[in-house]
């Protein structure tokens, strides 16, 4: 096991090192495509985590994701912490609404967990409209400011931003890992696959699984962090259904108990906008389709994925189990 | 064992990712000259829009850019600016301001725009203006499509140039109607709970007006029942005259509601949501906007005997062939006719540098339909200051009060309300500018 986590680093170092060089090479666009890509990676680990291991299903981490953005944002604008002291604080306190979600959670199975965690990704980010405290439907600044001078006049802000979510998403995708390879991670695969065995070897069933939603949810916070950083900008419109649909999507995309695997699916997530111009362009009548049409794709992808794919991903299988 | 597969797993993903970044960044770039500024070719300049084309508050606004296409196709086809040829790239924001930040996005990075022209929404200009950060990108953003005062800080925003007069200067007048016309009534205010409706509130405050009964609204909240909850207030409180300071799916809310509960009041709509064309398009009956009164800073749509009018309507007619002419399309023209004013005068190898000087050292001259001056200067950023009031036929076109248009003019401070001569530029022959 030393021999692998060493290995492992490596392999982090070395993509961590073809970002960064890459980061110059390429042009301001897709350095803020790569800024979005680390922030799906991170959004995916977290439903890797929760799906893919501890079998519990959410239809509502963009809502979790919400949670952390504004956490971030409230605390960076009232408080003057610095961003990574603010992403600390999304993760703490996303987690903690997780784990109170979680204690609901463990009690739903299959189907009546993702119908609450739905209402959750419908009715939690316009919350924020109640609330002038958190800017309603126009939403807070987020302005973590420019880059230090010390990197250049040359320096853009998107590269700033994708330099933070990059290393952000590393050393969480790291974390992670080492959760999944860790005895929780061997506990969340055996309650999954087999719940009985699992208990009567010992495993506490409610306790693993409110351990998982906790853990993943503080992920989704810090995923809704980068997100807003990106954006400079918190408001409930960040956080739609369809976000919360695009990373279960994701995460399906590669096979749901691969955490490299979230990689293409957010390869994929971050292509599909463009693919939605492509096609629209072609259709005619371009301007008003192509706002719309990302939803479609990805809808079309989870549909086709799930109905081709039923031994690759294996969301479908689960949701099988849970129903039966 | 377990291990080995995992390194592999995590290799493969290494190697897909490196693989994928490099192919992406192989991808060709679109090629410029480098004699000339971005989006702007030898034959071609590129300008870029973000407005509502789907969505809650689509109505009406989503004629805009093809009414500004369609004056640019014009121009294009007798001569273009300087030669090049005008080209809008139009992307829907559907009202969202994460959605108009991705969209400025695609306009600056991928499109590769000269120019941003009449981007509309103040929360999504606020939005773009933070995170795309034009100001410091030095990418012009021209007659953005907001009357919210903070845009005419060029501090704040040095390359954006609001054209329309600001909220707090349309409230003063109308807060200064309202003293002077219905003193002693029960007043009601509808206005949109965020940047929009306190600039009104600053208005009304600063003209001296207090409501009797206020109803803010979420923007995006708009609906039938909430159009019924509105009324039910304005009718609990014995409101005579009723301000809606709103976005036209807003005032169209309102106003059916009003009709649908038998609610008789003088409505005096604001100028963002009051085309009549769009509030009969959302379903309000004749009978309730006849009488209604507005307020304007453009010559009435209806009125085929202004020159501007005429000229637009002929132009709307061969070059966007089935749209109905209404303040939609004449907003559209008339701020297309300005950016093609300000393209001219940045010269026969513009930059975005160049378009901004011209425009502050020019752009008080342009002609344009409206009879408010425009206060570009090094200094200033404020573009019209002001405002007719009128009042809706039975046939939905809003006609000044007396028969002749009479113009308020103030400021975004302090500044009395006066009302001045309407003086406009001629319209220049064929609607063809030729500074």
């Amino acid at each position: 096991m030393h021999k692998s986590r060493s290995i492992r680093l490596l392999v982090f170092i070395v993509i961590a090192l073809a970002a960064f060089f890459l980061s110059n090479v390429v042009d301001e666009l897709r350095v803020f495509q790569g800024a979005s890509l680390s922030v799906y990676i991170v959004a995916i680990a977290s439903i890797v985590l929760l799906t893919g291991y501890s079998g519990q299903i959410s239809l509502g981490h963009g809502a979790l994701m919400a949670i952390g953005g504004y956490s971030a944002v409230l605390a960076h604008n009232h408080w003057k912490v610095s961003i990574p002291i603010s992403f600390a604080i999304a993760i703490v306190s996303t987690a903690f609404f997780g784990s109170i979600l979680g204690w609901a959670a463990a009690r739903l199975k299959g189907p009546y967990l993702a119908g609450t965690t739905l209402a959750l990704a419908v009715g939690l980010p316009s919350l924020a409209n109640q609330f002038s405290v958190l800017g309603g439907e126009q939403g807070l600044a987020f302005d973590v400011g420019a880059p230090p001078k010390s990197l250049g006049s040359d320096f853009t802000q998107y590269k700033w931003y994708f330099w933070i979510c990059a290393l952000a998403a590393l050393i969480i995708v790291w974390i992670t890992q080492n959760i999944l390879t860790s005895r929780y991670g061997r506990q969340w695969r055996a309650m999954r696959s087999a719940p009985i065995s699992a208990s009567l070897s010992g495993i506490h069933i409610g306790r693993s699984k409110v351990l998982a939603f906790t853990i993943s949810s503080g992920i989704a916070g810090l995923a809704g962090a980068m997100l807003v950083m990106t954006l400079n900008l918190v408001t409930p419109s960040a956080f739609p259904l369809s976000l919360s649909f695009a990373i279960v999507t994701g995460a399906v995309l590669a096979g749901v108990t691969n955490l490299g695997g979230g990689v293409i699916g957010a390869l994929v997530l971050v292509a599909i906008p463009d693919i939605a111009d492509l096609l629209a362009g072609k259709m005619g009548g371009a301007e008003k389709i192509s706002a719309n049409l990302p939803g479609f794709i990805t809808s079309l992808i989870l549909i086709v994925t799930v109905l081709l794919l039923p031994n690759g991903p294996k969301l479908s299988k689960l949701v099988s189990h849970k129903t039966k | 064992m377990f291990g080995s597969i995992r390194h592999k797993r995590s290799l493969v993903a290494a190697a897909t990712l490196a693989t994928a970044a490099l192919t992406l960044s192989t991808l060709p770039a679109q090629a410029f000259s480098p004699h000339y500024e971005v989006g702007v070719s030898a034959s071609t300049i590129k300008l870029g829009i973000t407005i509502p084309l789907t969505g809650s508050a689509a109505p009406g606004y989503n004629k805009v850019p093809a009414a500004m296409s369609a004056y640019f196709n014009y121009v294009n086809d007798n001569g273009g600016v300087n030669g090049r040829k005008i080209s809008l790239v139009v992307k829907d924001d559907a009202y969202l301001p994460t959605l108009a930040v991705a969209k400025t996005n695609d306009l600056v990075l991928k499109d590769k725009v000269f120019a941003v022209v009449g981007a509309l929404g103040t929360a999504n200009n606020k939005a773009v203006a933070s995170s795309v950060n034009l100001g410091r990108r030095g990418i012009p953003s021209l007659f953005i499509n907001t009357g919210y005062s903070g845009f005419a800080d060029k501090a704040k925003y040095p390359t954006t140039y609001p054209l329309l007069p600001s909220y707090i200067v349309e409230a003063k007048i109308m807060g200064q109607y309202i003293k002077d016309n219905y003193a002693g009534k029960k007043l009601g205010l509808i206005y949109q709970d965020d940047d929009f409706g306190s600039d009104a509130q600053a208005g009304f405050k600063a003209a001296g007006v207090k409501f009797d009964v206020s109803v803010p609204y979420a923007s995006g909240s708009q609906s039938a029942a909430s159009g019924a909850a509105w009324v039910g207030k304005l009718k609990a409180a014995g409101a005579e005259v009723v301000v809606v300071f709103g976005v036209s799916s807003a005032t169209g809310v309102a106003l059916a509601a009003s009709a649908a509960l038998s609610y008789k009041a003088q409505w005096i709509l604001g100028s963002v949501g009051g085309d009549a064309t769009t509030l009969k398009a959302l379903g309000v009956p004749a009978a309730i906007l006849t009488g209604a009164q507005g307020a304007s800073f453009l010559p009435s749509p209806g009125d085929a005997t202004d020159e501007y009018i005429k000229q637009f309507q002929d132009i709307n007619t061969k070059y966007n062939a089935g749209a109905v002419f209404d303040n939609n399309v004449l907003i559209a023209m008339n701020t297309a006719m300005l950016t093609v004013q300000a393209l001219r005068a940045a010269g026969s190898n513009p930059t975005r540098a160049g378009l901004m000087a011209a425009l502050e050292s020019k752009g008080g001259s342009f002609a344009s339909a409206s009879f408010s001056p425009i206060l570009y200067s090094s200094s200033s950023h404020v573009g019209y200051t002001g405002y007719w009031i009128g009042k809706y036929n039975s046939s939905g076109v809003m006609l000044p009060d007396g028969g002749k248009y009479t113009l308020y003019t103030t400021d975004s401070g302090a500044g009395a309300v006066n009302t001045v001569a309407s003086k406009r530029p001629a319209m220049p022959a064929k609607g063809l500018p030729n500074n």
